[in-house]
């Protein structure tokens, strides 16, 4: 028969890997060896998606982030502890009273791993760099929004100016985004280097990216200008650090497991208690920045309604979210930022779950009670489309979830998912009601990348209240002031309903015994230069 | 035949007998999933998530507290209609098509078979997701792009058939009287040719319920929370270590169909004649 031997194939996949979970067992996770960090060693790390580009100038999700940050420096740091900015390749620098103008005094002596020094020239064609890129980097177009040059005063001092206050701007020097690459690579377009000729000044080079297997990095020999936050001077303990890509969440937690890799990321809320009582050691740190929220798309004619969008914000359970889908290391958003961003603002009230006023306000707003449960107005159902991406396990899983509740209040939703490489541009395309999503950032800044309609504007927002106040937030460089603005702007966002906060992500990282001093810096992304293996 | 006949035919055969048995249940969860299940297969009790299979729960409840027993039932109703979609595009595509090669043969048979000869070299689940990839996500598209993977086998089967009917002395005789050759073709030629089409049909139909479930398990399937069983094998993934129910029952499931299709296949070709006899 033709069928018969290709019926076997597939049923072999689908019952393999149906069996495949009780051939995991656990092995001894405790460390051996000396107590004391000592250089050498190859660490290998299992990423939960592909990193796609490992040019930190361009990306923002995580997978891209752990590898990208070892190879490049940034001009300033940021402690994670206090939010404090400190040096790293800029021993000092100067702010101007209207947060226009920012001189950097570099340290000097710092090279890219090509030989060539990092200097004031290199500041300025970093930034005229990110600038040309554009859309390309996302984060970077809005961290150097107004940019109007960067001045080489002498070899080691650069001046950038900025057409309007822009008070975010010393802390974005801070970011991966922000981080300083050679100029062998910044006159390269934006394609050329994602996986190769990516040349940086970090304590780590990159030796090899081969897309959705792995990113292999080594020591850079020499590196002596690290942050002013590391505990070891010079260059890292590691030799060598590889990332796998692992996109199944079981499959990582075996490799640990089994000893395939030393550090996981992404630990799926459902395997947290498994590895600790198999001896692990879980490593975590709350994301500052958006929590993951579903973001309006205003445009579209039935969240036009704000009263249809602020009917969505009641009926979402977010506790029930947490306590289902996640674990104890997560909450519930209780504003447009999440806790631990500067000048976060608890808003936790109007996020309380209220069916009731959600459903008073859908009637307000015309919708009634239609067949299947679902309102109707005009002959048209309250159906809302949503488009989410893959990158964060549980997903699929809080989205059908949320689905449930919002059925509860007559809202139909669908769901359509996405690759995380797809999603800006399926969002720029704009079919769609709610986008599913967070971004990470310490500055509440984000807030303007996010709603301002004077940049990306992915909600296709026209509000001139709102953008008053987030210009001014990016305007004061009181910070104090500052909060006061970004507090408006936290109520405002949610007051329009233009984004429905759900949680804040976690960042949960799965280490072995071996591993000593893996830290997080203060975006909750993995810096690898004081970590050693025993 | 004789009633002993088969009774004895029946007893002989328990394998067949739990294979009606399983295909019979399934059809009636596809179409009537109320017989077996009062619960409602898309919203859960999130207290009650992940719980192991037990009386309450039959196949215990996913991550959202949600019966998994309701869930593979409802999920047949979408698994069979992609799955009967399938084969009827194989079918009616490749019968049509091996019943004009083989009837009017020449240059026509020529090409179709050539085209047919491509069709079967490339695997047939590469195939599928090439054309899944192309159309996009949705039962009835992964129906589509299984089905298409068939067509070339069952022009073949139906071609071969026509080639031995079309010199049958009937069908001359037919012609002889002034028959036209529609008529000829389909009063005469097609159900003549139509047996080994059809067993191939239900050949067909277990390995179809497994590539529907291959893509569906890739995520080419109906979109969330919909439940079919390839998409239930693929959700329940992420549980493998905390929750072996999740993949285990919706894929025993899968497999019992499979196997019980391919035996009741196998009855058909051949084993029924002994009742007749």
């Amino acid at each position: 028969m033709l069928g018969s031997r290709r019926s076997y194939a597939v049923f072999g996949l689908v019952t393999a890997l149906s069996l495949a979970a009780t051939a995991c067992s656990s092995s001894g996770a405790s460390g051996t060896g000396s107590s004391t960090p000592h250089s050498g060693g190859h660490l290998t790390f299992a990423l939960a998606s592909d990193p796609i580009c490992v040019d930190p100038q361009q990306q923002g999700n995580n997978d891209a982030i752990y590898p990208a940050r070892q190879l490049v420096d940034s001009l300033t740091d940021q402690d994670p502890k206090t939010g404090k900015i400190v040096p790293w390749l800029a021993r000092s620098w100067e702010v101007s009273k209207d947060a226009t103008t920012f001189t950097f005094h570099l340290r000097g002596g710092a090279t890219f791993s090509d030989g060539t020094p990092v200097d004031a020239r290199a500041v300025k064609d970093n930034f005229d760099g990110i600038v040309r890129l554009g859309a390309k980097s996302v984060l970077g177009a809005s961290y150097l929004a107004g940019y109007r040059g960067t001045t080489v005063v002498d070899k080691n001092t650069a001046r950038v100016t900025f057409k309007a206050p822009n008070a975010q701007f010393l802390q974005a020097t801070s970011t991966f985004t922000l981080g300083l690459l050679a100029r062998s690579t910044t006159r390269l377009p934006a394609a050329k280097r994602c996986t190769d000729h990516i040349v940086g000044s970090g304590p780590f080079t990159l030796v090899d990216y081969t897309p959705n297997k792995s990113v292999e990095e080594r020591r850079r020999a020499g590196y002596s200008w690290g942050s002013s936050l590391w505990r070891k001077k010079g260059p890292a303990y590691l030799e060598r650090i590889s990332f796998k890509v692992v996109p199944e969440s079981g499959v990582r937690t075996g490799s640990l497991q089994s000893g395939q890799a030393d550090a996981i990321g992404g630990v799926a809320p459902q395997d947290e208690d498994g590895l600790k009582a198999a001896g692990f050691t879980l490593l975590s740190r709350a994301n500052p920045g958006v929590p993951f929220a579903l973001t309006a798309n205003t445009a579209r004619p039935l969240t036009r309604d704000a009263r249809v969008r602020q009917a969505i914000q009641l009926g979402v359970n977010r506790k029930e979210v947490v306590d289902t889908v996640l674990s104890r290391r997560y909450q519930p958003a209780t504003s447009a930022l999440a806790s631990t961003t500067t000048a976060y603002q608890n808003l936790g009230d109007r996020l309380a779950y209220a069916p009731d006023r959600a459903r008073k306000l859908l009637d307000e707003a015309g919708w009634k009670p239609g067949p299947g449960g679902i309102r109707v107005k005009d002959g048209q159902k309250l159906s809302l489309k949503v488009v989410w991406a893959t990158n964060f396990g549980p997903n699929q899983t809080a989205l059908e979830l949320i689905q449930q509740q919002l059925k509860k209040i007559g809202v139909q939703i669908t769901l359509k998912s996405t690759s995380i490489g797809d999603y800006v541009q399926v969002r720029q395309k704009g079919d769609y009601d709610y986008a599913w999503g967070n971004t990470t950032r310490v500055d509440p800044d984000i807030l303007r990348t996010s709603f301002s309609s004077k940049g990306l504007n992915l909600s296709r927002l026209h509000d001139s209240a709102l953008d008053a106040v987030l210009d001014e937030q990016s305007a004061t460089a009181d910070a104090a002031r500052r909060a006061g603005y970004a507090a408006r702007a936290q109520a405002l966002v949610l007051e329009k309903g233009y984004q429905v906060p759900v949680f804040e992500l976690t960042t949960v990282v799965g280490v072995s015994g071996k591993v000593h001093d893996l830290d997080f810096e203060a975006s909750s992304r993995l810096q690898f230069h004081d970590t050693w293996l025993s | 035949m004789s009633r002993r006949a088969a009774a004895r035919f029946w007893l002989r055969r328990p394998g067949l007998v739990l294979a009606v048995a399983v295909l019979v249940l399934v059809l009636l969860s596809a179409f009537f999933p109320g017989l077996f299940t009062g619960r409602d297969p898309l919203s859960g009790v999130p207290a009650e998530r992940l719980q192991p299979p037990s009386l309450h729960h039959p196949f215990g409840t996913d991550q959202l507290g949600r019966d998994l027993f309701s869930r593979v039932v409802h999920g047949s109703a979408l698994s069979l209609k992609a799955t009967s979609l399938a084969v009827a595009v194989g079918l009616v595509a490749g019968s049509a098509l091996g019943l004009l090669a083989g009837y009017v043969g020449g240059l026509l048979d020529d090409v179709l078979m050539r085209i047919a000869d491509v069709l079967l070299a490339i695997p047939a689940l590469l195939l599928s997701l090439a054309l899944v990839t192309a159309l996009g996500f949705g039962t009835v598209k992964v129906a589509v792009a299984v089905g298409v993977t068939s067509v070339a086998s069952f022009a073949r089967i139906m071609r071969a058939e026509v080639l031995r009917v079309r010199e049958a002395t009937f069908v001359e005789a037919a012609r002889a009287s002034g028959s036209g050759p529609l008529p000829v073709l389909l009063r005469h030629v097609l159900p003549n040719a139509s047996g080994p089409v059809l067993v191939y049909a239900a050949v067909e139909f277990g390995t179809v319920v497994l590539a529907v479930s291959a893509l569906s398990f890739l995520g080419y399937g109906a979109e969330p929370p919909a439940p079919e069983w390839g998409s239930l094998v693929s959700g329940g993934r992420d549980y493998l270590a905390t929750a072996w129910w999740l993949t285990t029952l919706p894929g025993l499931t899968i497999a019992a169909t499979v196997l019980a299709a391919g035996r009741v296949s196998r009855a058909l070709d051949g084993e029924t004649e002994e009742i007749s006899r």
